[in-house]
């Protein structure tokens, strides 16, 4: 048998009129989908906060690794889909690949009892992406303050996980459309900055700080004392640059909290495949991560343009540094959102709410997909008899999960008065990022071991084409992107700088797996005695 | 080959229970098709039943030349020199669901040209291949003992009705009550209209009258199985990508719809079986309690060779379904 490359007009097969057949997805939508999920505003902006936890790390250098090394993951979750096109991902995945038992505790980990962690994470972000600017720039210091304690992030978690479950229950179609517009208002407002940026020197910035920092919060010249501050606390900035690398690699592990999701619409694609749905699936993902990172190095390059890389990373570290317990006090009281910062340059109220509003759209555009795959986790592991019945019911009225909701907003509640309440505990913000990692480790180790598994599936596989050199990429993406996640798995769990290596965040992760394991086992004891062998489920019938 | 009709090869059921396996939607895999025929010993079923959607919907040409074959698999143009390639490239394309047509590179041409010519390939086929299947059936349902029930699905043509009838080993299942001593199967491979205008589609009020019809031969409905092709509308069987006007999943296939029938949402609501079996959105499968009856929709990956299928297990005494599993074999 040989094979060569195809040169003449006969048509390679025939399709007759049929259910499903339909055109692939469109590379745009999918694009969108996976730039809102590396959302450089609202988790992207958010994180590049932290830079001071390692302090002469570089934040440029870091971002540009992180996406080539998370690129790998792309195509691994690019085999994966279109090998197994099925709405579940993960679970589905590694459930076929490397059992019931795995795929229940890896899905129920990383896609439902992590999501909970995300709820009040979210709640933080809104706070101060838009409650805590917003009352600033209408004039009341007090109740933005307000907004960064510990009662307004616990108010904006609840509303954060109502407003996801109302989303929920509305389900994808009207919310699409909307997440649509907000990606290209949000669009809109990431142009108006850059245009600020672009257009304003530093010194017309650091004047237009101090005036507004002094209207609003009653500053006199915030500019310097904010960079006196962080001095005060220990602090210094790198100059700004790509070296040292070691340093900016210790950044990964950071980067990850916004540039790990490209693939993160992959548990609901269904069964949509065509010859060229490889590249369609992949080109999706990888867009929209390289559409994230080219924002972020616009973003990053103005910032320290127009802002001075300085005082940019001097305001962050000093934010946290005085919410940590830290002496000094920062000058401005609320988390230092550099949206805001540009809005101060055009002295307009009017504008500057406007431009706050505008930005918001990359919030609003996202925070319905929160608890979104949990939904389909719970469903799918109801049908699997593993959850009780109730899990996967919808009431017939108002067409709403209800028994799901409660699953996952219950919890949420709990965890984010925790988090709120708890500064111990806020520190654990980067588990939800690690425990969707050890979620992901799984199904890089299935795509690399796909071919060995299920060797017909492979070989049937668009995906199995993809050669370099005559090397299947696939799985070389697969390896790839084992040593990507066993490396931000490694400095996780051995450097406390990420927060999260703790005797408490080690335990609360711990719980979960625990939990997921106890509910797997339970249901498996349950169902053999009402004569249910759950081993079936993945059972394979023999052929022959 | 022909077969002489013969008598319905459905067994007495147990007194009191009867452990039913029924997939759906193989759609051509002969993969599939071998592990439905496995699968009452597999799982140790008393019946088993596949709910339509038997053919498929790609048939891959083959051009015999001078001692070698070519056929395109994959993007790649692939030159088979022995019989034994031809066969194993052969089994490989009927287990995805495709059916591999060898010609010549002539008929070839003229298939592509001549309108009309590729469907009549494409009923030669399908036909070839089911009398192929059903003659495995009769070896590995041992003659009968083991009782199967097929019906056709909407992507179906008509063909196939009187291929199966004649089988001595399955009951076609369209429009009939079949009996399961004690318990009252009834099946339509009906569904409401769909963006493909497949072979079997009516209406939804047409598609009332079939099922008034079907389900008025049921003589109790506290023991009636209803096997219906299209799944009842909005109850989460029934999920499909929904689509734009020119057939494209829009918002990156994430928005997906109800599109089953509300007919046989209708029917199971009025008559309440105990339970309605169903197939049809591939991407659907669940369970919904309606009432007392129990939907289910198992859902078919049929393009990756793996088997999605419901086992129940029945009570008549009970007059309801005791346990379910979804499987993936």
């Amino acid at each position: 048998m040989a094979t060569e490359a195809l040169g003449e007009e006969r048509p390679a097969l025939f399709l007759r009129k049929a259910t499903g057949l339909v055109r692939g997805w469109s590379v745009r939508d999918s694009m969108i989908y996976a730039c809102l999920s590396t959302n450089v505003v609202t988790l992207g902006i958010y994180e590049f906060s932290y830079q001071s936890f390692i302090p002469k790390g570089q934040l440029l250098t870091s971002v540009l690794v992180s996406a080539v090394w998370v690129s790998f993951l792309v195509v691994a979750y690019a085999g994966l889909i279109v090998t197994i096109p099925r709405a579940g991902g993960d679970y589905v995945w590694q459930t076929r690949i490397l059992g019931s038992g795995i795929g229940f505790v890896m899905a129920a980990t990383g896609w439902w009892f992590i999501l909970w962690l995300w709820a009040p994470i979210y709640g933080n972000v809104l706070s101060a992406e838009f409650f805590q600017p917003l009352a600033a720039e209408l004039g009341h210091p007090g109740a933005a303050t307000w907004f960064a304690g510990h009662n307004g992030i616990f108010l904006v978690s609840l509303i954060t996980i109502v407003l996801a479950g109302v989303l929920v229950s509305i389900g994808m179609a009207g919310y699409a459309r909307i997440q649509k517009w907000c990606f290209y208002g949000g669009l809109v407002g990431f142009g108006i900055i850059v245009i600020l940026l672009l257009v304003s020197s530093k010194s017309s910035f650091v004047s237009s700080f101090n005036t507004e920092a002094h209207k609003i919060f009653g500053v006199s010249n915030a500019y310097a004392a904010t960079n006196a501050g962080a001095v005060k606390s220990g602090y210094v900035s790198p100059a700004f640059g790509f070296s040292p690398l070691g340093a900016s690699m210790l950044l990964i592990p950071m980067m990850m909290f916004y540039l790990l999701w490209p693939n993160w619409g992959s548990t609901l694609y269904g069964e949509i495949r065509g010859a060229s749905d490889f590249k369609r699936v992949f080109r999706g993902m990888f867009f929209g991560l390289w559409i994230t990172v080219a924002l972020s190095v616009v973003f990053l390059l103005l910032i320290a343009k127009t802002f001075g890389n300085d005082f940019y990373n001097n305001s962050n570290a000093l934010y946290w540094s005085a919410y940590y317990g830290g002496k000094v006090a920062p000058a401005i009281p609320i988390w230092p959102y550099p949206v805001m910062f540009v809005s101060w340059m055009v002295h307009n109220t009017v504008f500057q709410i406007v431009l706050i509003l505008i930005m918001s759209l990359w919030f609003f555009g996202w925070v319905g997909t929160l608890f979104l795959s949990s939904t389909r986790v719970i469903f799918a592991a109801a049908f699997d008899r593993i959850l009780p019945d109730r899990a996967a019911e919808v009431s017939e009225k108002r067409k709403v999960p209800l028994y799901s909701l409660v699953l996952m907003l219950l919890p949420a509640v709990g965890l984010s008065a925790l988090y709120a309440y708890w500064s111990k505990f806020y520190t654990y913000t980067l588990d939800a990022t690690l425990v969707i990692a050890v979620t992901y480790l799984f199904s890089a180790i299935a795509v690399v071991i796909l071919p060995f598994r299920k060797p017909e599936l492979w070989a049937a596989s668009p995906a199995s084409k993809i050669k370099i050199f005559g090397v299947p990429v696939v799985p070389v993406a697969g390896v790839v992107t084992i040593g990507l996640l066993g490396f931000n798995l490694y400095e996780w769990l051995s450097n406390s700088a990420y927060g999260v290596n703790g005797r408490g965040s080690l335990y609360y992760m711990l719980a979960m797996y625990v939990l997921a394991v106890a509910i797997y086992v339970v249901a498996r004891l349950v169902r053999r005695r009402q004569g249910i062998d759950l081993g079936l489920i993945n059972k394979e019938i023999p052929v022959e | 080959m022909t077969r002489s009709r013969g008598a319905r090869c459905v067994r007495k059921a147990w007194v009191v229970g009867l452990k039913v396996f029924f997939a759906t939607d193989i759609h051509g895999s002969e993969i599939c098709w071998r592990k439905f025929l496995n699968a009452a010993s597999f799982y140790k079923a008393d019946l088993v039943v596949l709910g339509g959607d038997v053919t498929g919907k790609v048939m891959v040409p083959i051009t015999e030349h001078n001692g070698y074959w070519q056929v395109v698999l994959g993007g790649e143009k692939v030159r088979l020199d022995t019989r034994e390639e031809l066969a194993d490239v052969e089994r490989k394309i009927r287990n995805r669901g495709s059916y591999p047509a060898v010609m010549s590179p002539d008929e070839l041409t003229e298939l592509s040209k001549e309108e009309g010519a590729v469907d009549r390939r494409f009923s030669v086929e399908m036909i070839a291949s089911l009398d192929r299947w059903l003659d495995m059936a009769d070896g590995k349902l041992k003659g009968g003992e083991i009782p199967c029930i097929l019906n056709g699905g909407n992507d179906d043509i008509w063909e196939i009705d009187s291929v199966i009838e004649s089988s001595p080993c399955v009951t076609f299942g369209e429009g009939k009550l079949v009996d399961l001593d004690g318990f009252h199967l009834v099946s339509m491979g009906w569904t409401n209209p769909t963006p493909w205008d497949t072979f079997r589609e009516a209406p939804e009020e047409e598609l009332a009258a079939k099922i008034e019809a079907v389900a008025n031969l049921v003589p109790d409905m506290e023991r009636a199985v209803f096997n219906f092709h299209a799944p009842p509308y909005g109850t989460g069987l029934d999920e499909a990508p929904a689509l734009d006007a020119t057939l494209r999943p829009i918002h990156g296939g994430a928005v997906m719809k109800p599109v089953g029938s509300t007919a046989v949402r209708d029917a199971i609501v009025r008559y309440q079986p105990m339970l309605s079996v169903h197939g049809h959105i591939h991407e659907s499968r669940g369970v919904k309690k309606m009432g007392r009856t129990l939907a289910i929709n198992p859902g078919s990956v049929y393009g990756d060779g793996v088997l999605q299928g419901a086992l129940l297990e029945l009570n008549a005494k009970k007059g309801k379904v005791t346990k379910y599993l979804l499987v993936n074999g």
